[in-house]
């Protein structure tokens, strides 16, 4: 069981070699939904960035870490007032976390004034690392139209001409449509009809699928995640429109966190992503291992950016960083290689470049994998002019 | 848009499967509500509940249809234990003690479902008999929604044909008109009153059962839930089965067909179609005590 | 009928102090957390008001909460106001706002009457989630407090905003206690008591019911004021019904119609959450099981129970001190 949480000092003493006299202390403050619809995520970039720290220790003999953790309940208000706390009552030098953009967009003015370096590890909204962006804010997770983007492109060369999109109606939703859409005109393909469905709040995504099918579309482009991306993908298969419609989207939809609910349904489901637990290389396979004897299960892309926020962070100790002006800046230069292939922060954005895979969900001998189909090698955002570096 | 009449065919038949969930849902809590006078907002974490012990008793068993007897037993069976524990000694309470204890249950549920369960959404397999799709008047239509509004029409008709043909359904009629003549009449409402609420645990339970092959099973599933369910079950007026089944068919089809006609009031349709009904009616559509 | 006991009397002064206390001694996050409570104080007195006294169970007080917020973040962010402009706009809003909802449910009742407010005040939170003016579900950002550097103070300290917030929870009090003690007040709780046969009696009764709850959303229009400036920062989740949900719990768990419970609920639902939450990520099953404890432990909600206490000793006494003097008497 998981009791004794929320902001219960979990230090993690990292041994200490008694000859280097001038041992730095650092304090982290792990801001994460433990508890409300995002728990499950929560949960997930915990392990991978605990995990990080357990793994790389002996990288950074000299640094004593110690975490505090606080949830943010997936409410803005509650989120800000823990991230008050951390900073002004911890003293924390580093932030990590962030699940929801609406937390993100909160916490931001009051992260960049006390200038405490935040190290986001989901919250997608382009806008943080774009208009609202802030040095001390530097994301190693993705952006909205940074892992939906290369989809268009993608899809117009496979001979897929008209395109019907599907998303919840919230910002995270129009992002990633809106940079679909774009890019898949661009090249030369056209969307022929959009619905956007209330948010949390659709159960029944049968009248949405019955008009996609009637729209005469090649195919589905689509964004849910969770509970929602479930039902989705279970009702788009017992509609039986995978001849005529075939499911696109972006990763989020069959995430390898609840891929066996789908089951089944899920196969043939093309999408784009940074992570896949599928990739092919010795970092990835030494990290799907490490997580899956802790966990039994295999990591999901929540769980890399957990584990690269973690990363990160080392990186950044290791160069030398000691206080929130340095980390910040040593924040905003790391480049190592993650599970996910290379990974690096761009200057201009501080937001992550990397590799976007487009796979397809095949059934394997253990449940659920992917077919990687494509790589995308170093997608970056372009970068907004009124990037906000004050 | 689409002239297809096929299309508006299929959307008909979305709509009707909508309806029969929250049909199901709705009449036990409107025979609650109705009989007892009790505000029973844990209803949503029963019907939760049935999706939980649903997936426990498929993963258990390896079949659909051990998921399909257990649900309503189980949570019949946690209905009987609140009803012992807390329900009876509430039902003089008054309707602001029963919301504050019925919350707290929501609370309790939420976290039983956590501790339980894990955070991570499930899902439930469609049984073999039903997967696939049938060809109806022409459609292609899932077969397992159809299954979903077979079951919707089947307690339905039951259902009616208890409360207007037997002498229980008179009974019951007789507690909703007024519970104190009934019981000068020789009438032991109390024994109604607990077999009315079994009925109702055990029917959420079947309806998180019913619709857990087709949505995703998650902790605040219940709570999502429960205020549709509350909005059919005023609508159509307290106590009144006529009334659950006038309002599912309100609600599920202004939802359908608002989704297709004007998504972008989709989010705000059934609160209208709420206070419109309200403003015009105060006590609902089929009032059932005069 | 509301009457300043002197149990009412003592039992603010006693949570004045705590409170004041409370801020000398607490760390920031205290602060933090306390003016959380003065905040939700104002709505539950405001829910207090039309729920307890005039019988009308408002499941919208979230959403005139909601509205009061994005008014004062509107006018100061979109529009680039002043902070005391924004504050009268907000007051204003959530006010109008509620006498348009309460003119319209005024022929609702009980359960009805709950699922009316929650239909409109479900409908502003999909329409303020929606809306691209308001910023959708990212809210809007950069919302700047009060300036009141003019009487040296600086309500960009925790501890001074805090402060206000408290001072303005007390005023709430007054004003409601005042109100309820007046008149109108009394015709409010006679219309509870027995609607028909105010009506009877040729009062417009609706109009009343209107007043009452446009009364009680201006409240709540200043909470939801204070919040955005708490926060400084707006989100949709201010309107959302769960957040009338547990307004009403707090009403509820205080005592209903004392006033005093709704201070009470208040403190105690935000604290309990806080305190159980450092142990242990499942506060829910905790509430839930107090919540149910205190309905089985007698019904009256905590401060209602120690009222309804109180007043059996004072009639027990008055009844003694009556039994002793008769036979001198006769």
């Amino acid at each position: 069981m998981r009791v004794l949480r929320g902001s219960l000092m979990a230090a993690v003493l990292l041994t200490a070699t008694p000859t280097l006299a001038q041992a730095e202390d650092y304090t982290v403050g792990l801001l994460l939904p433990y508890s409300g619809v995002y728990a499950a995520l929560g949960e997930e970039i915990d392990s991978g960035f605990t995990l990080a720290l357990e793994q790389r220790a002996g990288e950074i003999p000299e640094a004593e870490i110690t975490i505090v953790r606080e949830d943010t309940e997936v409410k803005p208000p509650i989120a800000l007032s823990k991230t008050r706390k951390l900073v002004l009552q911890d003293e924390v030098d580093v932030l990590v976390g962030v699940v929801s953009s609406g937390v993100l967009g909160a916490m931001r003015d009051f992260v960049h004034q006390s200038g405490t370096p935040l190290i986001v590890a989901n919250a997608g909204n382009d806008d943080a690392t774009g208009k609202r962006g802030s040095p001390y804010i530097t994301r190693l997770s993705f952006s909205n139209s940074q892992v939906s983007r290369p989809m268009g492109p993608w899809m117009a060369e496979q001979g897929i001409e008209s395109v019907f999109t599907l998303a919840p109606d919230y910002a995270a939703g129009h992002q990633m449509i809106n940079a679909f859409t774009e890019a898949f005109e661009d090249a030369g393909g056209k969307v022929v009809g959009q619905d956007f469905t209330p948010f949390q709040n659709t159960k029944d995504f049968g009248p949405y699928l019955t008009t996609a099918r009637a729209s005469g579309a090649d195919a589905i482009f689509a964004f849910y995640a969770g509970g929602e991306a479930i039902s989705f993908v279970k009702q788009y298969e017992s509609f039986g429109l995978a001849e005529d419609v075939p499911l696109h989207g972006t990763g989020f939809l069959t995430s390898s966190l609840y891929v066996e609910s789908q089951g089944s349904a899920a196969e043939g489901v093309i999408t784009s992503l940074h992570y896949a637990p599928a990739i092919a290389t010795a970092e990835n396979q030494a990290f799907v291992e490490a997580f899956s004897a802790a966990h039994g299960r295999l990591p999901s892309e929540y769980a890399v950016q957990g584990y690269d926020a973690g990363q990160a962070l080392v990186e950044a100790i290791k160069s030398g960083a000691t206080d929130r002006a340095s980390l910040a800046t040593a924040l905003s230069e790391v480049q190592f290689t993650s599970p996910r292939g290379p990974v690096a922060i761009d200057p201009a954005t501080n937001n992550i470049v990397q590799n976007i895979y487009i796979y397809k969900t095949v059934a394997g001998d253990a449940g659920m994998t992917q077919k990687i189909l494509g790589v995308v090698e170093a997608v970056r955002d372009p970068a907004q002019s009124a990037q906000a570096v004050q | 848009m689409t002239a297809d009449l096929s299309f508006w065919a299929i959307q008909a038949l979305n709509a009707l499967q909508l309806s029969m969930l929250l049909f199901l849902l709705s009449v036990g809590l409107t025979v609650i509500f109705g009989l007892m006078h009790f505000v029973n907002l844990a209803h949503g974490s029963l019907y939760a509940l049935g999706a939980f012990v649903g997936v426990t008793a498929a993963g258990l068993a390896g079949s659909y249809w051990a998921a399909f007897v257990a649900a309503p037993l189980v949570v019949m069976l946690v209905g009987i234990l609140l009803y012992l524990t807390l329900i009876r000694r509430l039902r003089s309470a008054g309707p602001m003690n029963q919301v504050l204890v019925t919350f707290g249950l929501i609370f309790v549920f939420l976290d039983v479902f956590s501790i339980g369960w894990g955070d991570i959404a499930l899902g439930l397999a469609e049984p073999e008999l039903f997967s696939g799709r049938t060809e109806i008047f022409g459609i292609v239509y899932p077969t397992y929604r159809l299954f979903v509004i077979g079951v919707g029409l089947a307690v339905l008709g039951i259902l009616a044909v208890i409360v207007s043909r037997t002498q229980v359904g008179a009974v019951i009629r007789a507690g909703v008109d007024n519970d104190a003549m009934a019981a000068c009449v020789g009438i032991n409402v109390e024994r109604v009153f607990f077999w009315a609420f079994c009925v109702g645990c055990a029917l959420a339970g079947l309806a998180g059962v019913v619709a857990a092959p087709v949505l995703s099973v998650t902790t605040d599933m219940g709570t999502a839930i429960l205020i549709p369910t509350l909005i059919v079950v005023v609508i159509g007026g307290l106590g009144s089965l006529k009334g659950a089944i006038v309002g599912s068919l309100m609600i599920g089809f202004v939802q359908t067909f608002g989704a297709v006609l004007a998504p972008e009031l989709a989010a705000i349709l059934i609160y209208a179609l709420l206070a419109g009904v309200l403003i015009l009616r105060p006590a609902g559509l089929f009032p059932a005590r005069g | 009928m509301f009457y300043q006991t002197p149990l009412k009397t003592a039992a603010i002064l006693l949570l004045l102090t705590a409170a004041l206390v409370y801020s000398l001694v607490a760390g920031f996050f205290g602060l933090e957390v306390l003016t959380e409570v003065a905040i939700l104080v104002i709505v539950a007195i405001a829910l207090d008001l039309v729920a307890g006294y005039g019988g009308m169970i408002s499941l919208c007080h979230g959403a005139l909460f909601g509205v009061g917020a994005y008014a004062f973040a509107s006018a100061t962010v979109l529009l680039g106001w002043d902070a005391s402009i924004g504050l009268a706009l907000a007051i204003l809003t959530a006010c109008l706002f509620a006498w348009v909802i309460g003119a319209i449910t005024a022929r609702t009742h009980g359960i009805f009457f709950i699922m009316a407010t929650l239909a409109f005040g479900q409908m502003g939170y999909a329409y303020v989630f929606e809306s691209r003016t308001f910023g959708g579900d990212d809210g809007l950002p950069g919302v700047p407090r009060l300036d009141l550097s003019g009487l040296g103070i600086d309500l960009n300290d925790s501890f001074n905003f805090a402060l206000l917030c408290v001072a303005l929870a007390t005023v709430a009090y007054l004003l409601a206690a005042a109100l309820l003690r007046s008149g109108f007040g009394r015709t409010l709780v006679g219309i509870r008591s027995n609607e028909l046969r105010m009506r009877a009696l040729g009062l417009p009764v609706w109009r009343h019911k209107a007043a009452a709850f446009a009364i009680s959303g201006a409240l709540a229009g200043l909470a939801g004021a204070l919040a955005a400036q708490h926060t400084m920062f707006v989100s949709p989740g201010l309107l959302h019904w769960t957040l009338s949900g547990e307004l009403l719990i707090m009403v509820i768990l205080g005592g209903l119609g004392t006033l005093v419970g709704a201070v009470v609920g208040a403190g105690l639902l935000v604290f309990l959450k806080h305190e159980v939450a450092r142990f242990t990520e499942h506060w829910h099953l905790v509430v839930g099981l107090v919540l149910i404890a205190v309905v089985l432990g007698g019904g009256r909600g905590l401060y209602g129970q120690a009222e309804h206490l109180w007043e059996r000793r004072q009639a027990a006494r008055k009844a003694a001190t009556a039994a002793k003097e008769t036979p001198e008497h006769a």
